[in-house]
């Protein structure tokens, strides 16, 4: 069944509203033994391991453009997965997962052939190769005499022990102590949950071009989840952070922020007020806001909609969209985040695009099907899930930079109004470009000041029509350290975001009280 | 007569289990799966994408000296899984102790239901390439087709067919297999609203039978009729209002109404149901039961996903909630005997009458015929949602609003449940009809 009928929705999740990991395994993730067998190939390093070879690349690369295709890549992955729960004080259950296969893509024009495997092995490898073949139907085009290694990527996200050099005692005690500082953090919590999770992922992409490359692409991330219990009353709430670092990460600071986060936020709702209804001036706190643009932007300047002709923004690349003081970056360059790559999953370097300069709508988020279509090119935002599954124009991280104004005088400016400071998740019509984001925190703005707090509250607005009315900005952009999901045709990618403290003159907020 | 050759999916089950024991585990349950999956995508005259694959893969959960874990690996190299497993009875026994994991209770998994579920078409591979190409341009060419269709700016249609076999293997006694096929076809129109906005719809429907197939032309129509209607759609005033919610979309409404009725939940605080067991929860038209038996269902199985048989269950009854879904762990921290892990097929009882009748009673308020993005807690039974659909005067639908919002606590708002429809939508495991609600607050203007 298609779990996403509404084919041009696309979703963000926090980790509060994503299922659990699934899971992977422990300390040796496979057969380390075998890594350093079958006398590595010229530009095939890590995969080796699995008997993959130079020629077997070669020759399937041939059979994919046997049938005429542009051109064709293959995707090799391999992704350890390791997930510790702690549940009623103990750490009672682990989770891990193995994802090992390649993916085979052919191109031709805007079309695409796709197959993949788990079998690493040359006849099924040929038989995958076949399949995405058939998107095309001319005579054979020849694959490349000679791979090679593209070793010019850049480090973003060093790491000085990879977590398969980490055993899970080593992980316990980060559990165990975010356990018993939230109940110390107050009387009123009941019941804590977290979830711990580490990835090591490695990658290899090589096209008919003959380029290889070849990422490791590490992750991790805390999910601290409580229930507080007041006057017969029940609240839950929680904090969560996520990186692609390894186990120093987890400084005194950042858990000691976690505890304090997920404890004020869970216990400040039993205060909250009904949220109040109709439009209204409003106030995104800086961080976790960049939702906004994810939803309000990001997705409909990805540029398979656009040269679909279906985005909201399809023709309004060079025309003002926003006040001049409106910058919007999507970018993989920042340093160990969750949204960070160092080559995208077509093999194509990744930078920083500026969707939106000095309030002029300036570039989409290309892949190379949509590169080559505009005739410019790729940004590096062809990313994909896994092996599984064809890449698109998805995002990176995703922000608003620093304008003139100052918080304080945000907030002093709304006369009634509220302020959101954290959410869980969002979706976005690409064509229509309405979009929501969920409100788990925030403040009623009464006479220029925070008053009272709100929860629960769902936010509804119109992309174009909400980026003309962002008419403050502040000077305090925050990227969010929290573990953000994009969820696009199916496919889920990690992704970052961030903002500075800005004002919406006027948006629909989805309350029940007065406005 | 000759014996079949074992399928090499449940061979590999069986050894995941036969080396986690013989690698220190006392109890294991394997899930080995094995799925092909074809889809073809069609856009505006031409070929989008064409994607072919067979995907397997293990699940395997170990218990290992009162501990647990849950581990799975799509990498079947046979010297690899059993240095997976083996590694992963190491790091099991990292862990707590936990005393509430075990297998189900083996008297549990019997008593499975005779009845021929009818999940697996003989007749699959009969589909050819040709098949596929011509549900999917019969599609887009029904979509131009209707009126209006000029306002068109893209038709994306696909057709998608799939096989999947499953296997299950417990250490202490069960064994099962599955074996169901699938065909689905969707259509999505984008349209030109002269304020600029391009509002889009769509439509899909589905078989477990090629022979069944709903009529791919049909779902074109409706995905460009649906878009077409959604022309000049505005934001509407902030009141409260009377709600009829359509077929199709009401199943996300009651989604919200199972998560909080897991074991998990209860057991950690998480649901609004906790204390309500036998109590009303809802208006006495509220009547939900899940039914694992339905013949040809989307959500129909002989055994849950811990093998426990499986048997119809009424989750609420005239408003009154009746059952929680209990699983094994949960119950035993709960002390409640398990009824099922998760949901099956949801039958929701309808009402006698169509939604235009529906919607002649309810005179004046809102049709939602769809919701944008939003959330339900849990814990607390607030929620909020964005809805798009059609202000209904006099008893008919009106102009399309858009942008607006819903908002409540389901152990008050499904009191206010006024009216059910007989019109089920039949392409869900959800089946629920046309939902009248009154006195809902809407958020716009």
């Amino acid at each position: 069944m298609p779990d996403n009928p509404g084919m041009t929705r696309r979703r963000l999740v926090g980790l509060g509203a994503a299922t659990l990991a699934t899971a992977s395994l422990p300390d040796i993730l496979m057969t380390r033994a075998e890594a350093a067998t079958a006398g590595a190939t010229e530009g095939i390093g890590y995969f080796t391991r699995f008997g993959v070879t130079d020629q077997m690349i070669r020759q399937t690369l041939s059979a994919a453009l046997s049938k005429g295709g542009d051109r064709a890549d293959v995707f090799f992955q391999h992704r350890v997965n390791h997930a510790l729960v702690l549940e009623d004080g103990s750490v009672n259950r682990a989770f891990s997962s193995v994802e090992l296969g390649v993916g085979v893509r052919v191109v031709r024009g805007d079309q695409t052939g796709y197959g993949f495997t788990e079998d690493l092995t040359a006849p099924a490898l040929r038989q995958t190769a076949l399949t995405a073949a058939a998107i095309a139907d001319g005579p054979a085009r020849e694959g490349p005499a000679q791979l090679r290694l593209d070793r010019n990527l850049p480090s973003r996200y060093p790491v000085k022990v990879r977590w398969e050099d980490v055993g899970t005692g080593q992980k316990l005690p980060l559990l165990t102590g975010l356990n018993e500082k939230t109940f110390a953090g107050s009387p009123l919590i009941k019941k804590v949950t977290v979830s711990f999770a580490d990835e090591s992922g490695a990658i290899l992409l090589a096209d008919s071009t003959g380029r290889i490359v070849e990422d490791f692409q590490p992750m991790t991330r805390i999910y601290l989840m409580c229930v507080a219990e007041k006057d017969g009353k029940k609240e839950s709430n929680g904090y969560n952070v996520a990186a692609r670092a390894d186990l120093s990460f987890y400084s005194p600071e950042r858990l000691d922020r976690m505890v304090r986060e997920a404890v004020s936020r869970t216990t400040i709702l039993f205060d909250a007020v009904v949220p109040p209804a109709g439009e209204m001036p409003v106030v995104l706190g800086a961080g976790a806001s960049g939702i906004l643009l994810h939803e309000a932007i990001g997705h409909g300047m990805e540029a398979d909609f656009n040269r679909k002709g279906i985005s909201i923004f399809s023709d309004k690349i060079g025309k003002p969209v926003a006040k001049p003081f409106v910058n919007i970056v999507d970018e993989g360059e920042l340093k160990a985040a969750r949204g960070a790559i160092n080559v995208d999953d077509e093999g194509n370097a990744v930078g920083t695009t500026h969707l939106v300069k000095d309030g002029v709508l300036t570039t989409y988020l290309h892949d190379s099907i949509s590169a080559k279509h505009y005739g410019v090119q790729p940004t590096g935002n062809g990313r994909r899930e896994s092996y599984k599954y064809a890449p698109m124009p998805r995002m990176r991280a995703t922000y608003m930079l620093p304008g003139p104004h100052k918080k304080d005088e945000i907030i002093q400016s709304v006369k009634k109004g509220i302020f959101c400071t954290n959410f869980t998740n969002g979706e976005v019509q690409i064509g229509a470009g309405d979009f929501t984001f969920y409100v788990k925190n925030g403040y009623l703005i009464e006479d220029g000041k925070l008053t009272r707090p709100i929860k629960d509250v769902n936010i509804i607005g119109n992309g174009p029509k909400v980026l003309e009315k962002i008419d403050m900005v502040a000077d305090d952009l925050v990227i969010d350290e929290g573990g953000w999901t994009c969820g696009k045709d199916g496919q889920s990618c990690p992704v970052s975001q961030g903002i500075p403290t800005v004002r919406v003159a006027s948006i629909t907020v989805g309350g029940r009280g007065k406005a | 007569m000759a014996t079949t050759k074992k399928d090499p999916m449940l061979e590999t089950g069986e050894l995941c289990v036969k080396t986690a024991l013989a690698k220190g585990a006392q109890e294991a349950a394997a899930r080995t799966y094995r799925v092909r999956d074809i889809e073809v995508t069609w856009r505006d005259g031409k070929l989008e994408k064409i994607q072919e694959a067979t995907t397997r893969g293990v699940g395997l959960s170990l218990y290992v000296d009162g501990r647990y874990a849950s581990v799975s690996s799509s990498d079947l190299r046979p010297d690899a899984l059993e240095t997976f497993i083996a590694d992963s009875v190491v790091m099991t026994r990292a862990l707590a102790k936990d005393p509430f994991r075990t297998l189900p209770d083996p008297a549990l998994y019997k008593g499975q239901s005779a009845v021929d579920l009818k999940l697996d078409d003989p007749k699959y591979a009969v589909v050819t390439p040709d098949d596929r190409l011509r549900l999917v341009k019969e599609m887009e060419a029904a979509a131009r087709a209707v009126k209006g269709a000029e306002a068109i700016l893209s038709v994306t249609t696909s057709f998608n067919d799939s096989l999947s076999e499953t296997f299950r293997v417990h250490s202490n006694g069960f064994a099962g297999s599955r074996r169901d096929t699938a065909f689905w076809v969707s259509a999505q129109a984008s349209v030109k609203d002269p304020d600029g906005r391009k509002p889009e719809d769509y439509s899909y429907a589905g078989s477990r039978f090629w022979s069944e197939m709903p009529p791919a032309a049909e779902q074109g129509r409706i995905a460009a009729t649906r878009a077409l209607s959604r022309l000049g759609a505005k934001k509407g005033d902030s009141a409260v209002l009377s709600m009829a919610i359509d077929a199709r979309a009401a199943g996300r409404m009651i989604s919200f109404l199972m998560g909080p009725l897991s074991a998990a939940s209860l057991q950690q605080k998480r649901s609004f149901y906790e204390g309500k067991a036998g109590t009303t929860v809802g208006s006495p038209l509220l009547t939900i039961a899940d039914d694992p038996l339905i013949p040809k269902g989307f959500g129909s199985r002989l055994f849950d996903g811990e093998g426990i048989a499986a048997k119809p269950m009424p989750v609420f009854e005239a408003g009154v909630l009746k059952n929680f879904y209990v699983d094994t762990y949960y119950g035993k921290k709960l002390k409640m005997a398990p009824t099922t892990a998760g949901a099956s097929n949801l039958v929701v009882k309808l009402g006698q009458r169509g939604q235009a009748d529906l919607l002649a009673d309810m005179k004046d308020g809102i049709l939602v015929t769809g919701f944008l993005g939003g959330n339900s807690n849990g814990t607390t039974g607030d929620f909020s949602l964005g809805v798009q659909g059609f202000r209904v005067r006099g008893g008919k639908t009106a102009e399309p609003v858009s942008e607006m919002n819903i908002s409540g606590n389901h152990l008050e708002f499904w009191k206010k449940l006024a009216a059910l429809g007989n019109d089920p939508y039949p392409y869900s495991t959800i089946r629920v009809p046309t939902l009248v609600f009154e006195g809902v607050q809407f958020a716009g203007s």
